[in-house]
C-alpha cells in the first residue's frame, strides 16, 4: 500500500500498534474493576501534567507520567475520605485538573496547535523516541502483570477474600492505578487526554461481550486496541480526518456491534478466573 | 473590594458577568441534585455527548445555530442514556464510557475537517465568555429558568425518588420518567452554559457547587440555596481573577478556567469549614 | 367499611421476571385486622410476592386482587416499607420529612403539602414515638428508630393494607416493641399487614396466619398450624436449623 511508504505513517502506525496492545492490557482490569470514571478523571487531571511538562520543557512522558502520580495518590485520597459517595469528590478532581490545565496553556502561549495535540493526539508527528518511550513502558506493564496479574483479578472478584490470604490489596490497587495511568500518558500523543479513557474502555468491554475466560479476553482486547489504531491511522489518512477522534470512533463501532451481535449481550456478570473453573 | 467591581465597567465584563452569575445559580441548583442522585458520570457523559451536535448546529447554521444542534444532541444523548441505565444487566460505566468518547470523537472529526480547527475547537470546549451578547444572556436565561421551573416543580417527587427509589415505586410514581426528567434538566445547563464555558468545563458548574454546599450543611433546602451562592460567587470570583491576572499582570488566563478554578476554591474552603464543624459537633456530643 | 371482602387474596397465582417463573401457585387470603407472616429461606420469593401486590411484577398465572382491584389500580390504599438499612443513610432529610414523603401521593404533582398534611405526619411520628425526633437528620437515628420511621411514613399514607420487609432485622427491643404496638393498632382500625420475616417469635406473637414460601407455596393457614418442625423444615429444604424461635442456618 502506497500509504506505508510515508515516514510519518509507518511511525504511527507502530505508536498505535503499541499504544492499542498497552491499553488493551490495562484495560481488561479497568473494566473488571468498573473504574471508567475514575480513569476518565485520571485522564482529565492528567492534563495539566502534560501541559507543565511542555511548558518547562521536560520530556512529555516523564514530567505528565510524575504529575501523573500525584494525581493518583490525590484522587485515591479522596475517595477513601469521602463519607458515602466518591463520584462527587472525583468529579470535583476532573474539573479542578482540566481547568488548570486550560489556564497554564493560556497563560503560557494562548491557545495555540499544541492545545488540540494534547486534547485529542496527532499522532502523525510522533517522533521515533515516543516509540521507544512507548515500547518501554509496554515492556514494564507486561512485566507488573506477568507477576501480579492473578492477584489483581483475584482482588477484583473478591478484595475480602485477598486481604484474609495476607495480600496488601490497598497497595495491589495502587499498583493498578499507576499502570492505568502509565498507559493514559502514553496514549496522549496518540489519541490525546479526553480519547485516551476509550482506547483503555472500550477494546476490553468489547472483549467481554465475546469472552467469558480473562485470558481469552485479554487477547481479544489487544487485538482490538491494536486493530482499533491501525484502522483508525488509515482512515484518518484516507478521509482526511483527525487521526486520533478516528482510532477511537473505531474502538466504539467494535464495541456498539458486538453489543447488538454478541453471545454475552452487556451483562453484567464478569469472567471467570481459570482456577475458579 | 474594588478588585471585585472594578473589572466589571466595561459593557462586555458586564454582560460576562451576567451570564456567569446566571449559570452560577441554576448550575448550582442542579448540581444538588446532580451529588443526591450521584449522576456525576452521567452529567460528565453528557457535556461530552452534546459536543458533537455544537458543531453541527455551528456548520449548519453559524454560531446562533450552536445552540439548536447543542439541545437536539442533549435531547438524543438523555433519550439514549435513560434507555441504556434502565437495561440495567449493561455495567453502566463502561458503556457511559464508551458513549462519552464515541460521540465527541464524531464532534472532533467533524471539527478537525475545517482549516480554523484548533481555534473552533477551543471556542467549542472552553467557551468565549467574554463575547457574549445580549441575545446570548436571553437565551441562557430563558434555558436556565425552564431548568429551573422544571425542578420547582417536580421537587419533592424528585426527592422522594432520590432517597427511596424503591418506595417511590411502591407509591406508582415513574421512576424512568422522573430520572428522564432530571438527566433533561442536568443537558438544558449544559446547552445553555456552552456559548459561555463551553462542553468541558461545564462539569465544574454541575457537580462542584452541590458538593461543597452538602459539606455545609444537613438541611436540604439550606443546601439549595447555598450551591446557588456558590455557583455565583464562583462566576464572579473567576472573572474578576481572570481580569486583574491580566491587567496588573500581564497574564492571559482563559476566563471559564479561572470560574472552575474559583469554583474548586470554594469547594476547598467549605471542605475546611465542614471538618471544623463535624469536631466540633463530635467533641459537643457528650452523652453519659 | 366493608368487613367481608377480604384485603388481599391470591388465588393460585403464579410469578414471573420475564419468562422466569419465580413464584408458584400461591393461595390464601387476608382479611381486614389480620396479619400473615411470610416465610421463607433467602431466594423463596418473598420480596417477589411483595412487589406482585404492588403491582410491580407480572402476574402469569391465577390472579392476585388487591382490596377488591388490581394490584396497580390499589396502590393508593397500599404501604410498602422497606428495609431502613437500603437507604442512604448519609441524605440531608429529616425524620419529620421523610414521613411527610408519605403524604406526597395525596398531595398529588405540582402541589405543596398543607397544614393538614403536615398534621397527620406529626400524629404518624408520635404514633411510632418519635415525635421528639422529627428535626433529626434520618441517618442520625438507630437503625431500629429509622424502621419506626418508614412505619410511620406508611402510617401517613392511611393505608388499608401495609405490606413490611423484614421489618425487624438487627432492631433493638425498643423499637421492636414500637413497630409492633404500631402495628396492632393499624390492625385494630382495620387494616391489614402482611410481614416477611425470618423470626418465628415474632411470627408467633404478631400474625394470626403465616404463608411458608419456597418458590411455591409450602403451606398457608393459621399460625399455630403452620409454624410446626415438619412444615419448616419441608419450606427450608430439609435443612433448617431451628433455635431460640428464629431459623437460623438454611
Amino acid at each position: 500500500m502506497s500509504l506505508l511508504s510515508d515516514d510519518y505513517t509507518r511511525r504511527a502506525l507502530l505508536e498505535v500498534l503499541l499504544v492499542g496492545a498497552l491499553c488493551g492490557i490495562v484495560g481488561v482490569h479497568v473494566v473488571l474493576r468498573r473504574l471508567s470514571f475514575f480513569t476518565m478523571a485520571m485522564t482529565h487531571a492528567t492534563f495539566p501534567g502534560v501541559v507543565l511538562a511542555a511548558i518547562v520543557g521536560i520530556d512529555l512522558l516523564l514530567g505528565s507520567g510524575l504529575f501523573g502520580i500525584v494525581v493518583v495518590l490525590g484522587v485515591t485520597w479522596l475517595s477513601s475520605r469521602s463519607r458515602s459517595d466518591s463520584s462527587a469528590a472525583v468529579g470535583v478532581v476532573l474539573s479542578a485538573g482540566f481547568a488548570l490545565g486550560v489556564a497554564l496553556l493560556s497563560a503560557h502561549a494562548g491557545f495555540t496547535r499544541d492545545l488540540s495535540a494534547y486534547l485529542v493526539g496527532s499522532v502523525l508527528t510522533v517522533q521515533p523516541s515516543d516509540l521507544v518511550k512507548t515500547a518501554i513502558v509496554l515492556v514494564v506493564v507486561l512485566a507488573v502483570l506477568a507477576s501480579v496479574g492473578k492477584e489483581l483479578v483475584f482482588g477484583a472478584f473478591d478484595r475480602g477474600g485477598l486481604v484474609a490470604l495476607g495480600y496488601p490489596a490497598r497497595r495491589l490497587d495502587l499498583l493498578l492505578l499507576l499502570l492505568v495511568e502509565l498507559a493514559v500518558v502514553s496514549s496522549v500523543p496518540a489519541v490525546g487526554t479526553i480519547l485516551a479513557v476509550a482506547l483503555v474502555v472500550a477494546p476490553a468491554a468489547t472483549a467481554r461481550l465475546w469472552c467469558d475466560r480473562i485470558g481469552p479476553m485479554t487477547a481479544v482486547a489487544v487485538g482490538l486496541g491494536m486493530a482499533s489504531g491501525v484502522l483508525g491511522v488509515l482512515v484518518s489518512e484516507r478521509a482526511e480526518v483527525a487521526a486520533g477522534a478516528a482510532i477511537v470512533l473505531v474502538a466504539c463501532a467494535f464495541f456498539a456491534g458486538s453489543a447488538l451481535l454478541a453471545p454475552h449481550t452487556l451483562t453484567a456478570r464478569a469472567p471467570v478466573p481459570e482456577e475458579a473453573r | 473590594m474594588s478588585l471585585l467591581v472594578e473589572p466589571f465597567a466595561s459593557p462586555f465584563m458586564a454582560r460576562a458577568l451576567a451570564v456567569a452569575l446566571l449559570l452560577g445559580v441554576v448550575g448550582g441548583v442542579v448540581s444538588v441534585f446532580v451529588v443526591l442522585r450521584r449522576l456525576a458520570f452521567v452529567s460528565d457523559t453528557l457535556t461530552h455527548t452534546v459536543f458533537p451536535g455544537v458543531v453541527v448546529g455551528f456548520l449548519v447554521a453559524g454560531t446562533n445555530g450552536i445552540v439548536w444542534g447543542a439541545l437536539a444532541f442533549a435531547v438524543l444523548s438523555v433519550v439514549l442514556l435513560t434507555v441504556l441505565s434502565t437495561h440495567a444487566r449493561i455495567t453502566e460505566d463502561a458503556s457511559l464510557a464508551i458513549l462519552l468518547t464515541g460521540f465527541f470523537s464524531v464532534g472532533v472529526i467533524l471539527v478537525s475537517r475545517r482549516p480554523s480547527y484548533t481555534a473552533d475547537l477551543t471556542a467549542f470546549l472552553f467557551g468565549r465568555i467574554l463575547t457574549v451578547d445580549m441575545r446570548q444572556i436571553v437565551v441562557t436565561a430563558i434555558l436556565g429558568a425552564v431548568a429551573l421551573l422544571t425542578l420547582a416543580a417536580l421537587r419533592k417527587e424528585l426527592v422522594f425518588r432520590a432517597f427511596d427509589p424503591a418506595g417511590a415505586a411502591a407509591r406508582g410514581y415513574p421512576v424512568v420518567a422522573l430520572d428522564l426528567a432530571l438527566n433533561l434538566v442536568v443537558a438544558l445547563v449544559v446547552v445553555a452554559a456552552v456559548r459561555a464555558v463551553g462542553t468541558v468545563l461545564v462539569i465544574a458548574l454541575l457537580v462542584v457547587p452541590g458538593a461543597a454546599a452538602r459539606l455545609l450543611s444537613d438541611r436540604l433546602a439550606a443546601i439549595v440555596v447555598l450551591a446557588a451562592a456558590i455557583g455565583a460567587l464562583g462566576g464572579w470570583l473567576g472573572l474578576a481573577a481572570s481580569y486583574q491576572a491580566s491587567i496588573e499582570h500581564g497574564l492571559r488566563l482563559a476566563s471559564g478556567a479561572t470560574v472552575v478554578l474559583a469554583l474548586v476554591a470554594l469547594y476547598g474552603v467549605a471542605a475546611a469549614v465542614g471538618t471544623v464543624r463535624s469536631s466540633a459537633r463530635r467533641r459537643g456530643r457528650v452523652t453519659p | 367499611m366493608d368487613g367481608s371482602e377480604p384485603a388481599l387474596r391470591f388465588d393460585h397465582a403464579s410469578l414471573a421476571y420475564g419468562r422466569v417463573r419465580v413464584v408458584e401457585e400461591v393461595d390464601g387470603v387476608v382479611r381486614p385486622g389480620e396479619s400473615v407472616a411470610l416465610i421463607g429461606p433467602n431466594g423463596a420469593g418473598k420480596s417477589t410476592l411483595l412487589r406482585a401486590v404492588l403491582g410491580l411484577v407480572a402476574v402469569v398465572g391465577g390472579r392476585i386482587e388487591v382490596l377488591g382491584r388490581t394490584p396497580a389500580r390499589a396502590r393508593r390504599d397500599v404501604a410498602y416499607i422497606p428495609q431502613a438499612d437500603t437507604l442512604d443513610a448519609e441524605f440531608p432529610v429529616t425524620a419529620g420529612q421523610v414521613v411527610l414523603m408519605g403524604r406526597y401521593r395525596e398531595v398529588g404533582w405540582l402541589r405543596r403539602p398543607g397544614a393538614r398534611d403536615r398534621g397527620i405526619a406529626a400524629e404518624a411520628l408520635d404514633a411510632v414515638g418519635l415525635a421528639d425526633r422529627a428535626g433529626d437528620r434520618f441517618g442520625t437515628l438507630s437503625g431500629g428508630q429509622r424502621q419506626r420511621v418508614l412505619l410511620a411514613r406508611a402510617i401517613a399514607q392511611r393505608p388499608r393494607l401495609l405490606l413490611l420487609d423484614e421489618p425487624f432485622n438487627g432492631v433493638d427491643a425498643v423499637s421492636q416493641d414500637a413497630l409492633l404496638a404500631a402495628l396492632a393498632k393499624l390492625r385494630a382500625d382495620g387494616a391489614a399487614v402482611v410481614v416477611s420475616t425470618h423470626d418465628l417469635a415474632l411470627a408467633h406473637l404478631a400474625c394470626d396466619e403465616v404463608c411458608l414460601l419456597n418458590r411455591h407455596q409450602v403451606a398457608f393457614g393459621p399460625t399455630e398450624d403452620i409454624l410446626t418442625p415438619e412444615l419448616l423444615r419441608a419450606a427450608y429444604g430439609g435443612q433448617a436449623l431451628i433455635t431460640d424461635g428464629a431459623v437460623v442456618a438454611h
